[in-house]
């Protein structure tokens, strides 16, 4: 039995109507509402005479004339809902009779989308982004350089940087292509160059330690959670040994044992050094001195990048018996030398100034203060030499991984790599000219695998491999909307899934034509979420949408926030991909990302939140029952993100839950809007009275009233996401209301009202989706896609793997509109 | 006198080196002689080198003065260029003082050392200093060098917060100030600054297999080119809009092949492309000084900056034995051993710099060497680093500034004569003239006349 393509489908369920609109225009309402309105408030400044801001109104006469312009009378929404039209010092429409217009108009475009001819639209060439690129040369030559690291950022559009019309290619990138292409063949057929040894300094940025002279004994003894530990992730660029040297600070009280400061790499303790602080130069003589010790020791690392630990363990024990800690000191205390005043001073000041000293000596010193300071990487030696066998297997196809090549070895070698890479059947028109390559050098005298890494560089060059370019099809279709090709939608799917290249069962898929068979691309879809290199999808779709990737450069005044420091950046990372991650493989629903009461922590974000029963430096699942938290927007991350480095902002995070929980992104704020002045916040006005007196201005207010609310309730979570009841000496207030008069008190009440329109955010998240998947900005057209879609969730109880599948299955993703086809 | 061992490349020899008629901007780069046109002299060039914390001022300061000078302990390394320098003592910087700001001299010396300013007390982001003298020249020359300045310096540095009694890091970070609110903070990482001055190009080639390489990539251009146009034919506007992108750059690369090729000549940097950062300090500081040399000689700049260390440095100094941090041992408080060993340092700083002068005493630059063509200033904005004094600096001026100054002298100047001066003499030396850097009051004397 033949099944139904999808294509059949895709197009099947866009021609249903959905049920609330209406079939014929509503000329009625039009005449009877819509004219009068605007021939009373609007016309007198838009007619023919003064055509004020450009609009003449004369021309509006019919339903039809508005549907057709939708640029104009979607600014004229806007105008509109926002109270900027009709503008202050005219008279004022009652709310009931601006809300009439704009249904009208919104309802009337709906029916016109849904009336228009499908239209799949068109995804321009897209180049690969870095992600991309170090992602394919890694599948395809199973080569882990990541070459991209030396090309310049990608370009952002849409919220994302896979959107091929953003996506640019200058000539020093080509350059750069050129040498990345020659690095990475030789480096899969003669292995990587070994770089000299270098060093690295990593100080990432560090916490402050409250510093106590009470010992503990019930705490975390590998140091891993404290903020005397120092985290950094390090790029290792070839496998091989590496100095890791470790730079401590602090102090430690007199008589103390030397401290055991534990590395760890990627969470496994590789080594424990001992360092003695005792009898380094210092001018105090009464406490150890950490600085300008240092220790270091040689270990073998795998290429690649890795998270670097290192932390004090059992930072309370080996203190002198007298602080009371456990496993005390078996030193001597030793004895300070006596206090010698200098020559010629007064009798009363040098007894003034020994008993200050005196003083100064029997003070307890702080017991906790022994920290990590800095970590330096220096190597790599003895690197490892020789190409992987991994890489020799993907490129001699012919079997012979070291020499011995026959004479049809070249042309199948060649052959297999132009499919890999240009992720299609190729022709002998494109490999003649890799093999004329080939045969060229090979007679200059190469020897056959200097001929093959020539021809592999040429690949890497190729439009074919830099561009996922998609053909037009036969020159007969070439006008009309079309299927996309087999291959074409294998690497629309690994693009979207793994931001890299098909694997071979993808390409065979393709090959037998069977894609498209609903249970195929269903069964593809979950193998490919189910696979490691999904990790790409959760890093470049929610690392973009939820703006974790942000944190990188998010830098929390240290004044303010002294306790953000790398481990708690890393934290807060990890929780937020761990959290994306267990909704796509668990397939959950949607709607947990607003109020999931699980998450993802280790002691360290778990402090920071204020749970006391999660122990340890490993990350788990934990039960938010009974918390503050839950749902992405309650988790650090996104609370930092959406924070200024000072202070909270309910204005940015308003903004963002409009933006990605609402669907509802605010128009940008008029020029010569006054700033917040920031210097008095918390200091002469709370933040909410400071807010409130901006939105006394009602050009500002019509946006404000929308998007302040949202953030109030959230300003319980302090600019890096920890809980608080006060800001600076006022206390929070996270109570508000929206312009439709729900009220909430607090961020559970507002979730609770955010999940009341789900609807909205399945469309929201729907409409950041099909971006992401196509790499093109969405248009009008597609909102009959985004509408269709977000309608069937419900129905599948909103499944992670539903909206995927329908994404995948949708006509904008299955088809291609041609490029003389009529818009 | 001209030592007669300096290798003389006369300009005659240069010119017959060169294809007629070329005009290559990087090539005109690449000898001032030419540049130049019709002058027949080199460019001078401008140096300074800070070295942070201060040194021991009794192993500093030379006995004696004039041409009958005696090499300090300090000086010692530079033994063999005692005729091109010239040592100046009595210099001050008035304005590192405290003038009622409290704490901070370390901040104070490095924002102050080439601007002569007070700066604002500040740890946040109304920092305020001045324009520094390295840049006042950088602006002037800006339109005659690929690059303006370059700043290069061997300690990483602490973007965030206090890094002295409340001024911004921004004040020890950078001793180059483009304006009052810009400091230039330098680039450490040597392969960085290299792709700076040269490109991001690999490791030089031999003729030989520049030239197989040349060709591979012209054939492997030839081959993706000829897909290329078949590809373009079948493309609409938008997409083919993309590769006509990718078209131009592999143009752009065909081009530059084809330079290469007809041009013959040898123009690639006069060093190789460092990896990342040494693991000596010593071949880290060698380095950076190379780097300098090298564009100095290439002429892609005229103008340079180096900071050996920021101030407050902890650097250790394992390698000659000293373990402790270099800032907490300058508070010696006249302990001998904590003296001796910033003596160390200081004598270590001198014979890495002692380096940088025979680099650009070896390399020749029109008729000369590029030390007859340059004058580099060393020194440091605190004297002795225990007591944070500000006055009777430690300073030197190597080179021969194109002849004009009289070297291979200690010169003696008044008690707190500003250290701008000096610049402000320099400055007239490079052919820019400001009325006055920061607190001068006047140009040095005797300089130029014995």
């Amino acid at each position: 039995m033949v099944l139904p393509s999808l294509v059949t489908l895709a197009l099947a369920g866009l021609a249903a109507e959905p049920a609330h609109v209406a079939n014929a225009p509503s000329a009625g309402a039009f005449e009877a509402t819509v004219k009068p309105f605007l021939a009373q408030r609007c016309a007198v400044c838009h007619n023919p005479q003064v055509k004020s801001g450009g609009l003449d109104l004369a021309a509006y006469a019919t339903p039809e004339s508005i549907t057709r312009d939708p640029h104009t009378w979607d600014n004229a929404l806007v105008k509109m809902k926002t109270g900027q039209m009709p503008p202050p010092g005219f008279p004022q429409p009652a709310a009931s009779e601006v809300q009439a217009i704009t249904d009208w108009i919104e309802s009337e475009f709906a029916r016109a989308d849904e009336m228009a001819p499908p239209n799949p639209g068109r995804v321009t060439a897209r180049r690969l982004n870095r992600a991309e690129y170090d992602n394919t040369i890694r599948d395809l030559l199973a080569v882990d350089l990541r070459p991209a690291d030396d090309f310049p950022q990608d370009d952002t559009g849409y919220g994302f940087d896979n959107i091929g019309d953003v996506l640019s290619l200058s000539p020093a990138l080509m350059e750069k292509y050129m040498t990345a292409a020659s690095k990475v063949s030789r480096a899969a057929l003669f292995g990587p160059d070994a770089p000299k040894p270098s060093l690295a300094r990593l100080t990432p940025r560090t916490g402050s330690v409250p510093s106590s002279t009470v010992p503990l004994f019930d705490y975390d003894q590998t140091g891993l959670s404290l903020p005397n530990a120092l985290y950094a992730t390090h790029r290792f660029p070839v496998d091989g040994d590496y100095t890791i040297r470790v730079v401590p600070g602090g102090t430690r009280p007199l008589g103390s044992e030397p401290v055991k400061i534990a590395v760890w790499i990627d969470g496994r303790q590789v080594k424990v050094l001992e360092i003695d602080p005792a009898g380094v130069a210092t001018f105090e003589l009464d406490h150890q001195e950490l600085f300008g010790t240092q220790g270091e020791f040689r270990t073998r690392v795998t290429a690649g990048e890795h998270t670097l630990a290192a932390s004090v363990l059992r930072l309370y024990e080996g203190l002198p018996a007298s602080y009371g800690g456990p496993n005390p000191s078996k030193r001597p205390v030793p004895q300070v030398p006596e206090f010698k005043p200098r020559e010629g001073l007064p009798p009363e000041r040098v007894e003034a100034i020994r008993r200050r000293v005196e003083a100064r000596r029997a003070e307890k010193k702080p017991v906790n203060a022994a920290r990590v300071s800095r970590l330096d990487v220096i190597g790599p030696y003895e690197p490892a030499t020789g190409p992987k066998e991994a890489s020799l297997r993907k490129v001699y196809v012919c079997g012979h991984l070291r020499g011995g090549h026959g004479s049809g070895c070249a042309k199948r070698i060649v052959a297999s790599l132009a499919r890999q890479a240009y992720r299609r059947p190729v022709t002998a028109r494109d490999t003649a000219p890799l093999l004329r390559l080939f045969t060229s050098v090979r007679k200059g005298g190469a020897s056959f695998e200097d001929a093959t890494a020539l021809a592999l560089q040429a690949v890497l060059v190729s439009p074919d491999f830099l561009f996922r370019i998609e053909g037009d099809g036969e020159a007969g279709t070439a006008g009309a909307a079309h299927a996309i090709g087999p291959y074409e939608l294998a690497s629309r799917l690994s693009y979207f899934l793994w931001s890299s290249m098909p694997d071979e069962e993808l390409l065979r898929c393709a090959e037998r034509n069977t894609l498209r068979k609903p249970e195929v691309l269903a069964a593809q879809v979950r193998r490919m979420l189910a696979d490691g290199k999904a990790q790409a999808f959760v890093e470049g779709f929610a690392g973009q949408w939820l703006q974790f990737r942000g944190l990188e450069s998010a830098s929390p005044d240290r004044e303010r926030y002294p306790d953000f420091d790398n481990n708690l950046r890393l934290s807060m990372r990890r929780e937020t991909e761990l959290f994306f991650e267990s909704l796509v493989r668990e397939d959950r629903s949607i709607l947990d990302l607003i109020d999931a009461k699980y998450s993802f922590m280790n002691e360290r974000l778990a402090r920071h939140y204020g749970i006391p029963w999660v122990k340890g430096p490993e990350f788990r699942r934990v039960d938010l029952t009974g918390t503050e938290r839950g749902g992405v927007i309650t988790q650090a991350s996104v609370l930092t993100v959406s924070s200024y480095a000072t202070r909270t902002s309910p204005v940015l995070r308003g903004k963002w839950v409009l933006e990605n929980v609402l669907n509802a992104p605010p128009p940008d704020p008029p020029a010569g809007v006054p700033r917040l002045d920031e210097a008095t916040v918390g200091a002469s006005a709370s933040m909410r009275q400071q807010m409130e007196a901006h939105r006394t201005n009602p050009t500002c207010a019509s946006c404000h009233v929308r998007m302040d609310p949202l953030g109030f309730g959230l300003e319980n979570y302090d600019a890096i996401g920890a809980w608080r009841t006060q800001d600076g000496k006022f206390p929070i207030d996270p109570a508000g209301a929206l312009p439709d008069g729900r009220s909430f008190h607090g961020p559970e009440e507002l979730k609770a009202i955010l999940k009341q329109d789900r609807d909205a955010f399945a469309q929201g998240l729907t409409e950041k989706l099909l971006t992401y998947a196509l790499g093109r900005g969405l248009e009008r057209y597609d909102k009959k896609t985004v509408r269709a879609i977000a309608g069937r969730l419900p129905a599948r109880d909103y499944r992670f793997s539903a909206l995927v599948l329908e994404i995948v299955s949708s006509l904008p993703f299955q088809m291609r509109k041609g490029e003389r086809s009529p818009s | 006198m001209t030592p007669i061992t300096r290798k003389h490349l006369p300009r005659r020899t240069l010119l017959k080196g060169m294809g007629a008629g070329v005009a290559l901007p990087f090539l005109d780069a690449m000898t001032p002689a030419f540049a130049a046109a019709g002058q027949g002299a080199s460019p001078a060039r401008l140096a300074f080198v800070y070295v942070p914390n201060g040194i021991i001022p009794s192993d500093w300061t030379p006995k004696g003065a004039g041409r009958d000078f005696e090499l300090s302990r300090i000086l010692r390394p530079l033994a063999p260029f005692r005729d091109d320098l010239l040592v100046l003592s009595g210099l001050a910087h008035h304005n590192a003082n405290a003038l009622q700001d409290g704490a901070g001299d370390h901040a104070r010396a490095a924002a102050c050392f080439l601007t002569g300013v007070h700066p604002k007390k500040t740890a946040g982001a109304d920092i305020k200093n001045g324009i520094s003298a390295d840049q006042i020249v950088a602006q002037k020359l800006a339109s005659e060098t690929r690059l303006p300045s370059l700043e290069l310096g061997c300690e990483d540095s602490r973007t965030v917060g206090n890094c002295d009694s409340g001024y911004s890091c921004a004040y020890t970070n950078s001793i180059a100030w483009r304006g009052p609110q810009t400091p230039l903070p330098p680039e450490i990482n040597p392969r960085l600054a290299f792709e700076r001055l040269f490109g991001a190009e690999d490791v030089p080639l031999d003729p030989e297999a520049r030239a197989r390489r040349a060709r591979e990539r012209r054939s492997i251009l030839d081959a993706v080119g000829a897909r290329t146009r078949e590809l373009m034919a079948t493309l609409g506007p938008g997409d083919r809009r993309k590769l006509d992108e990718y078209q131009q750059g592999i143009r752009d690369i065909e081009r530059q092949i084809e330079r290469a090729e007809k041009d013959g000549r040898d123009i690639r940097p006069t060093m190789e492309k460092p990896e990342g950062i040494p693991v000596l300090f010593a071949d880290y500081v060698k380095l950076m000084y190379d780097l300098q040399v090298a564009a100095f000689q290439a002429d892609l700049t005229r103008v340079t900056t180096m900071m050996v260390g920021r101030e407050g440095s902890l650097q250790t100094y394992p390698e000659i034995g000293v373990n402790d941090p270099h800032h907490p041992l300058t508070h010696h408080r006249n302990n001998a051993e904590w003296i001796e060993k910033v003596a160390k340092i200081n004598v270590f700083h001198m014979e890495l710099f002692a380096h940088f002068v025979a680099r650009l005493k070896t390399t020749p630059d029109g008729d000369g060497s590029l030390l007859d063509h340059s004058m580099v200033v060393y020194g440091s904005a605190i004297s002795d680093g225990d007591k944070h004094t500000h006055e009777d600096l430690p300073v030197l001026l190597a080179g021969r500034g194109d002849g004009s100054l009289k070297t291979g002298r200690h010169l003696v100047y008044a008690k707190e004569t500003p250290m701008t001066n000096l610049y402000l003499s320099l400055l007239d030396k490079m052919g820019v003239h400001p009325e006055s850097i920061g607190d001068s009051t006047g140009r040095v004397e005797h300089l130029s006349e014995v």
